[in-house]
């Protein structure tokens, strides 16, 4: 193999692309699809937090904790009780308008001045208010105390927390829900177009041309698969930063980023290698698009408690419903070990196979690579 | 023969597909600065023994060398030393002129300033940037030839260089090959077209069935194999039973020049004072070809 060959290679492959407006409106879409869901998103999930508080100094707390959120509408009460009347007791399930409330306690910059620890009350809404705003929200509070005065502890903050959490939140894990599906989706573009770069020399009969330059066969393939991976990583990157996916257990979605990037390039090489035609190529695209989206659809964070029905046990022989299912679990961080290596074990394994496979088809190829 | 001037030397190579035996033992001698052509109908071995003798088949027996490269075992280096223009017009058509080139270049590891000469040799470097999807088949072939020689090789392969192309387009690829050949590259092109053998080459071989039945220059094929003729225009005979013209009436007739009673008509004719014109007429190459392989190339045109 020769490194100016292959670079030769991938640099025309690169310069085609760029020339060839379809591919490469193909080649973006799963870029145009993160931005839709983005602003899909934004319009449906994005609300106004509603914010009850009890502030009789006009303290500057209030602007900081309305910063917290992106839009907050800000309703003054004229007494602690009806703070307190609009949440309930700690634990309690109710039904109110508020996300959040708060009780600052009068003259609170001058306590805090004078070394007093001013007791505030914060009231939460496990409906509106997740786990990460309510670390922002005591970390804001802990650090206007400290701007004033930088007591000893700060403040006395007690917490009254309504409606817990559930277990799944279906608003929050959209969003993330939405990504997996973009990126899995991504994958199969990938293996689309690397079984194209393969399948246009042959039917331009370019390859016969590169078969009698410098260029062995392997060259060709290597060069294919630069251009291929290259494609696919900055496309995956692309959505992860377009979509927000650069989250959860990031070290182990990156990886299962790789693996699918790797099983979805193993694929193409296959499919090009066995593939004739652009219209084959096309058709491949068609049926592993359906092999790559419809698991990760059925991968969902919704589907628990479904594993009985038989569409999601007949996903479980697909093993693009592990890539699937582990991308997602890293996103939300909620995998079992046992699950992210079994995921991680199908879908390595599959890369390998297909590898196998078309390293078998290629070296084959390579003694008729004239005939093509 | 100096056996440095020996480019191609291929010593009974066969090839077969399946039961098909596409080439069988063919030999065949080349040296360095000639444009021989292989000529036959299609599917007689002209495709199969230009991409033999390029490498990207093996040969199932027999053996072969091209500018001192052994198909087999030196294929690496045989790379750099032939060019080929493919019967298929393999083009980037998306790229530009100069932009299939430069592909090229790099593969080659070739300065791109050798662009501008090879266009400049076709005739193209006005059109370097223009794509190439927009090009005619003629101008097509110009940029095959050029990417062809980009390397500078040894001995250039044609597959049916005028193929599809106007006869103008036709006549400028003829040109540029002939160019070719006056500053020392060797040629090995295939056709089934008769005109552009005998416009071309200077030796011409003919393939049937994978097997070369005949080589040598045109002309002498043309001696060896074709019949002569002589078309004679004489005084009509007013006695003939099948005499229909007035006063001043001709026929022509043809008599071939080899056989002794033709010959006879003629001197009688002669000393008649009947004789009123005479045309001599060779046999073209294709009807040679069809006197040494029985076989009309037309059929496949």
């Amino acid at each position: 193999m020769q490194a100016r060959t292959i670079l030769a290679i991938a640099r025309k492959d690169a310069l085609d692309i760029l020339l060839n407006t379809t591919t490469l409106v193909t080649l973006l879409s799963p870029i145009f699809l993160a931005v839709l869901f983005i602003v899909l998103n934004q319009l449906t999930f994005s609300t106004m937090t509603s914010i009850v508080i009890y502030n009789p100094d006009d303290s500057r707390l209030e602007q900081i904790v309305a910063d917290v959120f992106g839009k907050a509408s800000i309703t003054h009460v004229a007494t602690p009780n009806d703070v307190a009347a609009a949440f309930g007791p700690d634990g309690a399930r109710i039904n109110t308008p508020y996300a959040l409330g708060l009780i600052v306690p009068p003259s609170l910059d001058a306590t805090l001045r004078a070394g007093g620890q001013p007791q505030l009350t914060l009231y939460l809404n496990g409906d509106s208010v997740k786990e990460p705003q309510r670390v922002l929200l005591v970390g804001a509070l802990t650090d206007y105390a400290h701007s004033i005065a930088n007591p000893q502890p700060p403040i006395k903050l007690g917490i009254v927390a309504i409606n817990p959490p559930k277990a799944s939140n279906v608003i929050e894990n959209i969003g993330v829900f939405l990504v997996m599906v973009n990126l899995v989706g991504s994958f199969f573009v990938g293996a689309g177009f690397v079984a194209s770069l393969l399948v246009e020399e042959k039917e331009r009969k370019t390859l016969r041309m590169l078969m009698v330059s410098p260029a062995s066969w392997a060259d060709v393939i290597v060069g294919k698969l630069l251009v291929g991976l290259g494609y696919q990583l900055l496309l995956a990157a692309a959505i992860l930063t377009i979509q927000g996916g650069f989250v959860g257990d990031i070290p182990l979605v990156l990886l299962f980023v790789l693996l699918g990037c790797s099983m979805a390039i193993a694929l193409g090489l296959l499919a090009g290698s066995l593939l004739q035609t652009g219209s084959a190529v096309g058709a491949f695209v068609g049926v592993i698009g359906f092999v790559f989206l419809v698991p990760a659809i059925l991968a969902n964070p919704f589907n628990q408690g479904t594993d009985g029905n038989p569409v999601v046990q007949v996903m479980h022989a697909v093993p693009t419903y592990y890539l699937a299912d582990g991308t997602l679990n890293a996103m939300l961080k909620q995998g079992t070990l046992g699950g992210v290596a079994l995921d991680i074990g199908v879908v390595l394994g599959c890369t390998l196979a297909f590898v196998a496979a078309a390293a078998w088809s290629l070296r084959r190829q390579t003694t008729v690579a004239g005939m093509i | 023969m100096n056996q440095l001037d020996v480019m191609i030397a291929a010593h009974d190579l066969r090839r077969s597909f399946g039961n098909k035996l596409a080439v069988d033992r063919l030999s065949l001698t080349v040296r360095r600065g000639e444009i021989v052509g292989l000529l036959g109908p299609n599917g007689a071995g002209k495709t199969t023994t230009i991409r033999l003798l390029t490498g990207q088949l093996a040969p199932s027996a027999g053996s072969a060398t091209v500018a001192g490269c052994d198909l087999v075992n030196d294929r690496a280096r045989l790379k750099t030393q032939i060019g080929v223009v493919f019967e298929d017009q393999n083009l980037y058509e998306r790229l530009s002129v100069w932009h299939n080139l430069d592909f090229s270049c790099r593969l080659y590891g070739l300065a791109s300033s050798r662009i501008d000469e090879v266009l400049d040799l076709v005739g193209l470097r006005a059109r370097a940037r223009d794509s190439v999807r927009i090009f005619s088949t003629g101008m097509k072939q110009r940029l095959l030839i050029a990417r062809a020689l980009l390397h500078r090789p040894a001995v250039l392969f044609l597959d049916e260089p005028s193929r599809g192309l106007d006869p103008i387009a036709a006549r400028h690829v003829r040109q540029t090959i002939a160019q070719l050949c006056q500053a020392g590259t060797t040629v090995l092109l295939t056709t089934h077209l008769m005109e552009e053998a005998e416009q071309l080459c200077q030796r011409v071989a003919f393939i049937v069935d994978g097997r070369i039945v005949a080589d040598d220059a045109p002309r002498a094929l043309q001696l060896a194999h074709g019949k002569r003729e002589l078309a004679v225009t004489v005084d009509a005979d007013q006695h003939a039973h099948d005499y229909v013209g007035g006063p001043g009436a001709t026929t022509v007739h043809t008599l071939h020049i080899d056989d002794p009673a033709d010959q006879a008509r003629l001197t009688h004719w002669m000393a008649q004072g009947q004789v009123r014109a005479i045309h001599s007429r060779e046999a073209t190459l294709e009807e040679v070809f069809i006197a040494i392989a029985g076989v009309r190339l037309a059929e496949e045109q």
